[in-house]
């Protein structure tokens, strides 16, 4: 399937090519005189810009971050990467908020295209991003052009869905004035509307602005580029850790300075004095003669290259101290954990690891037991989650990876039954049928028990620390820093701290997942939980329910389905982490798409690039779907 | 246009006018108007029966020049859809709407732009203030778009802003004024063209009574000064009561009861309409001339004359002749006796219904 696809492909690109090398030759310009404007800026003057920008929209708070930010990244040595990295940035985000205005503007006007846009938006969000990537080098070439791009096809999206967004949710009053003051259809849009709906909007920059650098650091894996992002596949490749740390916290400050500040352009609050923001730049700019005379540029100042050497021989020393501690973690974890899920408990129980040998009697004995408790609960009335249980059992005795396909298509459209009745069932199965007859199985197979067992472990430890935070606010106020970062940091990121402690393999790849996914099924939980109105937890407690039964007879069934979409938030972060995790070694499809990407190979770029994003659909799908079912049950 | 209408014409005229939301209604009502033979009620539910929603039904009135005319009813009583028919926010299913004599539902798109920039100003119940403008461009807005000069706009802004009260918050932003404030602001946007029709839309139902009963007031002040055709909407019948010309009082989207702020209280059209006022003190608004008797020309001329006239209220006149007996005569405006009225019957018409 993959071939025709390619080869069908192949012909309909060589026909437009030519179209989009001229624009891949197009927009090299702006991107070459970005790149020569911000090197050749003095860094003193860029710091000074930055801080004032941040004094400007937050006063002195995100003052200090901007300067501490842009200080780390000059103490760095990475400028002049840096300064690559974010002419990407400043010429991709325009491109995306012009293609992403004027498709949500677009889809506000016409009502028949804005179902169109959603699901297409909708789609986008699942496939993953390298997958863009594939296509793209076979129109552009390979290049800095195709990082570009990608970022701003990428980062459009957001835009679109806020500008949509923001437009719908304008008060009527303030439509009907327009109209009344008797402003054709383009004066209401732009002198009213879209002014009005100015908060949202910035939202969506905000968004825009953290995609756009997230796919401009991905797209290093092309190269091409002295990006920041290229360092750190250099460094990590080299097994340079203390380095890539070095330039992955580069990454994060830019991340960091870009996403707080943006983020205080959205919220509308008075704006602090220009007189400050001037005197700080006019400070910059006196900086920046002295260090015509005086320092050095920045390229040359590597201020922490000696603290990242430091820390690359201390993590050596830790490493081999530990090493057999670090070891046995690992181990456990995959003998125990990971490997009786790939291949079940009948091929992961070996006297080796357990200690006997999986016997035919131990799985008749599993059937039975599961049987026996699904009989239980079906009697008692949940007949669904009766049904589950030897359901369940039948995935541990073989696997994920070695379950046969009837098997997962007659469970898939099960649960699509279940969730969503007929429409659902009948949408699961015949995605899946697609994955099925593109050859790639197997490989589909290996990517949902990588990304289920993280959401698994999402699930629990993710759902057991919102609960703690919902309890106690302290624990809240520690957590939420975290995440905030954790959400902040471009994906990439991930893979240096596993890396740095458990080597290349499946097992870094399983923490990078989780260390990512986790963050929305902490939020959610937490917010779910939290959200229960006073009324009814005042209403419990006067029947005499404690703390807990509070907890589990109210206040869990009320945020059921908040917390359901928390875990569906989860299952796709997992999905989008799972590729780039790729990169350290795992099999399934993200290493098809790297295959794809490293050999031009577009059929199999796409089809394993759509084989992830169905996976990904049917199980946002499928949740969204008992998420939908609970609130009507809640009538929310 | 204006200028050679003749004198008698109404300034806004509705006739049979409809408002069925839901998809095809525009052709489901002809049938079922035929099928319910031409009874309003019963096409209604024929059309309900289809899932569609008749949220106005048949509503015609006149509004005259000059006059405040109140649609009084509860909330999916259809008022400010027939507002909203009228200002064409929305598109009529079916009927005629007539502005100054001109049919406003067949006028076109840049038509009804225009007509919007110079002859119609709308109040909204949740102000519709422009969130990124200050007061003063809020209001300069509409003649912005009439398309006149930054200099002659602010000119007559600050007028309109001086003459609803807001004087000294010009460069204030929407955020920063209360909710009366606010209302002031929307009222001054809506009159910066000076229109000739002025719609308001539940204008003080969002702010709280003491804010309400002075707006109020100088809403009263301002109407006296300006004279405009008003459609007012509220669901207050004191405030109804208190501002109105006439009053339309509308129930499931027909006008059960069109009257005088006295022929309303007074002369009730139906239950719904006596549930209404049950509670409003009749004395304070019915006036005399909706309780006079023709002077009888045998009777004997009246033994007192406390001089009772013909705008005085009932609380005002019983108030007046409290001790008196006998019939008393009542005068009009030019000094001669418009008709009788017995102290006794005064009294009666004062009672509480039960």
């Amino acid at each position: 399937m993959s071939a025709w696809i390619d080869t069908g492909l192949t012909a309909f690109f060589d026909l437009i090519k030519p179209g989009a090398r001229m624009l891949s030759v197009a927009l090299a310009y702006p991107m070459d005189w970005t790149k020569a404007l911000l090197q050749h800026t003095p860094w003193p003057l860029l710091v000074a810009l930055v801080t004032a920008l941040g004094w400007y929209v937050g006063g002195v708070r995100l003052a200090v971050l901007g300067f501490l930010g842009l200080s780390f990244v000059v103490a760095s040595g990475y400028w002049v990467e840096s300064m690559n990295t974010l002419s990407l940035v400043a010429v991709s985000v325009p491109l995306a908020l012009l293609l992403g205005g004027a498709t949500g503007i677009l889809a506000n006007e016409v009502p028949r295209v804005k179902s169109a846009v959603q699901t297409i938006m909708d789609v986008m969000q699942t496939v993953p991003t390298f997958a863009y990537l594939t296509p793209l080098l076979l129109l552009f070439g390979f290049g800095p052009v195709v990082g570009l791009i990608a970022s701003a096809i990428y980062a459009a999206p957001p835009m679109a869905r806020n500008v949509m967004l923001g437009l719908e949710r304008i008060e009527t009053d303030i439509k009907e004035a327009a109209i009344m003051s008797g402003g054709n259809r383009v004066q209401q849009l732009f002198l009213i509307e879209i002014p009005s709906a100015g908060t949202q909007i910035m939202v969506g920059v905000n968004q825009s602005l953290m995609a756009a650098l997230s796919m401009v650091i991905i797209a290093a894996v092309i190269g091409g580029f002295n990006d920041i992002g290229w360092e750190v596949l250099l460094t990590m490749r080299k097994a340079q850790f203390g380095a890539a740390l070095l330039a992955g916290l580069v990454i994060v400050a830019f991340a960091i300075v870009i996403d707080r500040i943006s983020a205080g352009m959205a919220r509308q609050q008075q704006r602090h004095s220009r007189q400050g923001a001037l005197a700080i730049i006019a400070a910059g700019a006196l900086a920046a003669v002295l260090a015509w005379l005086y320092l050095p540029a920045a390229g040359q100042l590597k201020l922490l290259v000696p603290v990242a050497d430091w820390l690359d021989g201390r993590l050596t020393v830790f490493v081999r101290a530990n090493g057999a501690a670090l070891d046995s973690i690992k181990n456990t974890a995959m003998f125990y954990g990971l490997l009786p899920l790939r291949i079940g408990l009948d091929g992961a129980v070996l006297p080796f690891t357990w200690g006997f040998l999986w016997a035919g009697w131990m799985s008749a004995a599993l059937f039975a037991a599961s049987a026996a408790i699904g009989g239980v609960i079906a009697l008692q009335g949940r007949v669904a989650a009766g049904l589950s249980m030897p359901i369940l059992a039948g995935i541990i005795e073989t696997g994920i990876a070695e379950l046969p396909w009837p098997f997962v298509l007659i469970g898939a459209g099960a649960i699509g039954f279940v969730a969503g009745g007929r429409r659902l069932a009948l949408f699961s199965v015949l995605m899946l049928t697609a994955v099925l007859l593109s050859g790639l199985w197997e490989k589909a197979l290996w990517s949902l028990y990588l990304s289920g067992a993280a959401v698994l472990t999402c699930a629990i430890f993710g759902g057991a620390i919102g609960l703690i935070c919902a309890l106690s606010p302290l624990a809240w106020r520690v957590v939420q820093p975290i995440c905030d970062m954790l959400q902040t940091i471009p994906l990439f990121v991930f893979l240096i701290p596993v890396l740095m402690f458990f080597q290349i393999g499946e097992f870094s790849a399983f923490l990078a997942i989780i260390l990512y996914a986790i963050v929305p099924m902490i939020r959610y939980t937490r917010h779910g939980l939290v959200s229960t109105p006073p009324d009814l937890i005042e209403a419990a407690i006067s029947s005499g329910a404690t703390t807990w039964q509070t907890m589990w007879e109210v206040r869990a069934p009320y945020a059921a389905p908040t917390i359901l979409l928390g875990l569906n938030q989860t299952i796709l972060y997992a999905f989008a982490m799972l590729v780039i995790a790729a990169l350290i070694g795992t099999t399934g499809l993200g290493q098809s798409i790297f295959l794809a990407l490293g050999q031009a190979d577009i059929g199999l770029g796409i089809t394993s690039g759509a084989a992830m994003a169905i996976l990904a659909l049917v199980a946002d799908r499928l949740v969204q779907g008992f998420a939908a079912e609970r609130r009507r049950a809640l009538g929310l | 246009m204006t200028d050679i209408a003749p004198p008698d014409q109404p300034a806004i005229r509705c006739r049979n006018v409809w408002q069925v939301f839901g998809i095809g209604a525009a052709k489901s009502l002809p049938g079922a108007m035929d099928h319910a033979g031409g009874d309003v009620k019963h096409a209604a539910q024929i059309l309900r029966d289809d899932g569609l929603v008749p949220a106005v039904q048949d509503v015609s009135f006149d509004v005259k020049r000059g006059e405040l005319f109140v649609i009084m009813g509860l909330s999916g009583s259809g008022k400010s859809t027939i507002l909203r028919c009228i200002s064409r926010l929305i598109e009529v299913t079916a009927g005629q709407i007539e502005i100054d004599g001109e049919d406003i539902l067949t006028a076109s798109k840049a038509r009804m732009t225009q007509l919007r920039r110079c002859k119609l100003g709308m109040v909204f119940q949740h102000f519709g203030l422009f969130p990124h403008m200050s007061v003063l461009q809020n209001v300069a807005f509409p003649l912005k778009m009439q398309g006149q000069g930054r200099a002659e706009r602010l000119e007559r802004a600050q007028e309109v802003i001086n003459l609803v009260g807001l004087k000294g918050r010009e460069a204030a932003y929407p955020r920063e004024l209360s909710g009366g404030q606010r209302q002031r602001v929307g009222i001054a946007r809506s009159l910066a063209v000076n229109p000739d029709v002025w719609f308001l839309d539940e204008p003080f139902s969002a702010l709280d009574p003491l804010i309400r009963r002075q707006l109020q007031d100088e809403f009263i002040d301002i109407q006296a000064r300006l004279r405009k055709s008003i459609i007012f909407i509220t669901h207050d019948i004191a405030e109804a009561l208190k501002i109105a010309d006439r009053i339309a009082i509308m129930r499931d989207g027909q006008i059960v009861q069109i009257g005088t702020p006295s022929q309303i209280v007074l002369e009730p059209a139906d239950d719904y309409v006596r549930d209404f006022t049950r509670d409003v003190a009749k004395g304070r608004h019915a006036r005399l001339s909706s309780v006079l008797h023709p002077v009888d020309p045998d009777a004997p001329p009246a033994p007192d004359d406390p001089g009772l006239t013909v705008d005085m209220t009932l609380d005002e006149a019983l108030n007046a002749c409290m001790l008196l007996y006998e019939p008393v005569p009542v005068r009009g405006r030019d000094g001669q006796i418009a008709g009788m009225i017995d102290p006794a019957d005064l009294a009666n018409a004062l009672q509480v219904d039960p």
